[in-house]
């Protein structure tokens, strides 16, 4: 009974928070908000006996990436109320789009007689995880290095200015960014 | 999952399966490392190696044919006729790509920065559409999926001083990272449905009736979500026409056939395995084809007749009326993926040879195409089709072999093109769907029209005379993509043979 109580809290957390996320206009509001979602799901997952999913999930998207986004809302001059208005005639098929998705989902989630697993004992995981990740899915977990090194060329590439400034030739003084090429 | 944890480490030998992969890979962290090296405006140690190493890819495939089918890496990665026809593929995409890329201003021009990383990723790249054509199991699928479209999203926006490329890139990454949500979300549902990740698995659950009829369709159709939007299918195509119009022309080119190709070869092993009943067609073996039954009761190819005939109308209609000749190309591409779809409704082993013909042919020919876009913007610093007004007695010869392409591209004789639509349409007629290839007949004869419009400029429309000499290596790969742009279309026994025997080699559908 516990357990429910716990499950309940925990989805209520989520689903709440994640509300406020997609709602609230402030951007910096929306941002901490995330912080219970991504809790939420945490505490979701520790009920799954999934220990170290959970641990992860704190350690890497509350401890880092959450923290990258509150960052980049502070140092970039994006305006802390929402720009523009946000008119009914975007929300109304939104909202009806989300409504109908609900449905089908609801529907789907209830109407389905999954393959449910006996419910698993809570031991940590840890060990057996590492012990697959080195032999049977030891593909998988090397290719997601693959997939890492190329997201961190990615932003080097895309971010990283190796040129110095002076190297811009005869339009030194123009603003070297956001122009457009062959316009 | 874990209880039933068996300790059994791929062995090494696995490996030897798995040459042209390795070497790719390979070929990304050498290359990567030798532009730490690289002096000069030009990097040459990442461009050769990077080139060099798609060329030992390629003949490592070729040397690997026939691959037989064999589940390696855990079984997680599945070796057979069709991975073994894509890792051809993709290795010669990318070298031509590489090629290309090394004359072209957009990405060697005296402004641009990370030369050496370009080639590194385009290997990469590589690497990633060769695990899409031979992943075997949801985890793989998702994963190499998801290399390949962070690899995309970074040269969409390499022009990094550009808007419009790095506009590209930001719509690229949105638009991916929801259609890849949404697959990972029916990936999850089917999951819940069927307990395995395995394709082969999946099926096996399915058969022994485990799964909901409704919850299945909505998961498929998810998946499909994710799938369409990696081959641009309508309605997932939306960020399509900007990211190509946008990212650098080299890249676009890569984009218009590479992910396209790699996202129909995992479509059809992925559907294929997991909703094709094997055996309905195998005891009729022989002549003729080796269909499947599929499972569950959803109308699964009359759905994607319906995706296929959108996609097309609605590709061909909307390049009708643009002027930018990349936008134009974008939109062809959408028309041409709608007839791919034609193929892969029929579910039968010809329909598949169709496709991985075809996919051949338009390589061939879309690459050409570009080709001459890249070249063209070079000289003239852009790629509207008024920019190629008089180009018939500028440059001649460049103007004849892009009148190949664009004859290849709308489908007429004696061009490769011809030959691939004529499988394509043979096994829908074949297979008794009518109005699907009068509707595709259709479409054709809207596609000349566009098509046409490039021709006209560059033959009728009066422009400048003064004579049009473009870059050597430019003249070189166009001649090597026109060439068999012809010849396919005149002599293709042995690429036929070469496909049937990919298709006949096939896990999902030979059993």
């Amino acid at each position: 009974m516990s357990g429910d109580l716990a499950f309940y809290g925990f989805a209520a957390l989520t689903v709440l928070s994640a509300f406020y996320v997609v709602f609230s206009r402030n951007i910096v509001h929306a941002g901490f908000s995330l912080l219970f979602t991504l809790f939420g799901v945490a505490g979701l997952y520790a009920m799954l006996a999934a220990d170290f999913l959970a641990a992860t999930q704190v350690i890497v998207y509350i401890g880092g990436v959450l923290v990258l986004i509150l960052f980049t809302v502070m140092m970039t001059r994006i305006p802390r109320r929402g720009a523009g208005g946000r008119g009914l005639d975007r929300f109304v098929p939104a909202g009806v789009f989300a409504l109908l998705l609900f449905a089908l989902l609801y529907k789907v989630i209830t109407g389905t007689p999954w393959a449910e697993k006996a419910p698993v004992s809570a031991d940590p995981t840890t060990a057996r995880l590492g012990a697959s990740f080195l032999t049977d899915f030891v593909f998988p977990f090397e290719f997601v290095s693959l997939i890492l090194l190329a997201a961190m060329i990615g932003a080097a590439i895309l971010i990283r200015d190796r040129r110095p400034a002076a190297d811009d030739g005869a339009g030194g003084a123009a603003a070297p960014t956001g122009e457009e090429e062959r316009s | 999952m874990f209880e039933t944890l068996a300790l059994n480490a791929p062995s090494w030998s696995d490996l030897r399966h798995f040459v042209p992969e390795t070497v790719l890979v390979v070929t990304f962290l050498l290359a990567l490392m030798a532009d730490l090296f690289a002096r000069g405006r030009r990097p040459a140690g990442p461009f050769a190696l990077a080139l060099g190493g798609c060329l030992v890819a390629l003949a490592a495939a070729v040397s690997s044919l026939p691959a037989g089918p064999r589940s390696i890496l855990g079984d997680l990665v599945v070796v057979d006729g069709l991975a073994g026809f894509f890792r051809v593929l993709f290795p010669l995409i990318g070298a031509i790509t590489i090629l290309f890329s090394w004359a072209s201003g957009e990405i060697m021009g005296p402004r641009r920065e990370h030369k050496g990383e370009f080639y590194a990723l385009v290997a990469l790249m590589a690497f990633g559409m060769c695990v899409m054509a031979s992943a075997a199991d949801l985890i793989m699928l998702y994963l190499s999926v998801e290399l390949v479209s962070l690899t995309s999203y970074v040269m969409a926006g390499y022009m990094r001083t550009s808007l419009r490329s790095t506009e590209a890139s930001l719509k690229y990454v949105i638009f991916g990272s929801v259609s890849s949500g949404v697959m990972l979300y029916g990936l999850s549902l089917l999951f819940g449905l069927t307990g395995e990740t395995t394709f082969v698995e999946i099926r096996a659950a399915l058969l022994a009736g485990r799964a909901d009829n409704f919850a299945l369709l909505v998961a498929m159709v998810f998946v499909l979500a994710g799938l369409g939007y990696k081959i641009a299918a309508v309605p997932f195509h939306f960020w399509c026409p900007d990211v190509y119009e946008g990212a650098p022309t080299p890249v676009t080119a890569l984009f218009s056939v590479g992910p396209k190709a790699a996202g129909f070869a995992l479509m059809i092993r992925f559907f294929y395995t997991t909703l094709l009943s094997p055996g309905g067609g195998q005891a009729a073996a022989g002549a003729a084809a080796p269909d499947g039954v599929i499972v569950g009761p959803a109308d699964w190819p009359l759905l994607i007749a319906i995706l296929s005939v959108v996609t097309m109308t609605y590709g061909n209609l909307v390049a009708l009326r643009q002027t930018n000749v990349k936008r134009l190309l974008a939109y062809s591409s959408i028309a041409h993926v709608g007839y791919l779809l034609m193929g892969f409704l029929m579910l039968t082993a010809a329909g598949l040879e169709a496709i991985l013909f075809y996919l051949l042919v338009y390589a061939i020919m879309n690459l050409g195409a570009f080709l001459f876009v890249i070249a063209l913007n070079n000289r003239l610093g852009g790629e509207e089709i008024s920019d190629y007004a008089g180009l018939s007695t500028r440059a001649p010869w460049v103007a004849l072999m892009m009148m190949v392409f664009l004859l290849s591209l709308t489908g007429l004789p004696p061009t490769a093109g011809f030959i691939g639509k004529m499988y394509l349409f043979a096994e829908v007629i074949n297979r008794h769907w009518f109005w699907l290839a009068v509707v595709g007949a259709l479409n054709s004869v809207v596609s000349l029209f566009y098509y046409m419009k490039i021709a006209k400029a560059m033959y009728f429309t009066p422009g400048e005379r003064a004579p049009l000499r473009l870059e050597p290596l430019h003249t070189a790969v166009l001649i090597l993509l026109a060439a068999p742009t012809l010849a396919l279309g005149v002599y293709w026994t042995p690429f036929k043979n070469f496909v049937d025997r990919a298709v006949a080699g096939f896990a999902g559908l030979g059993g």
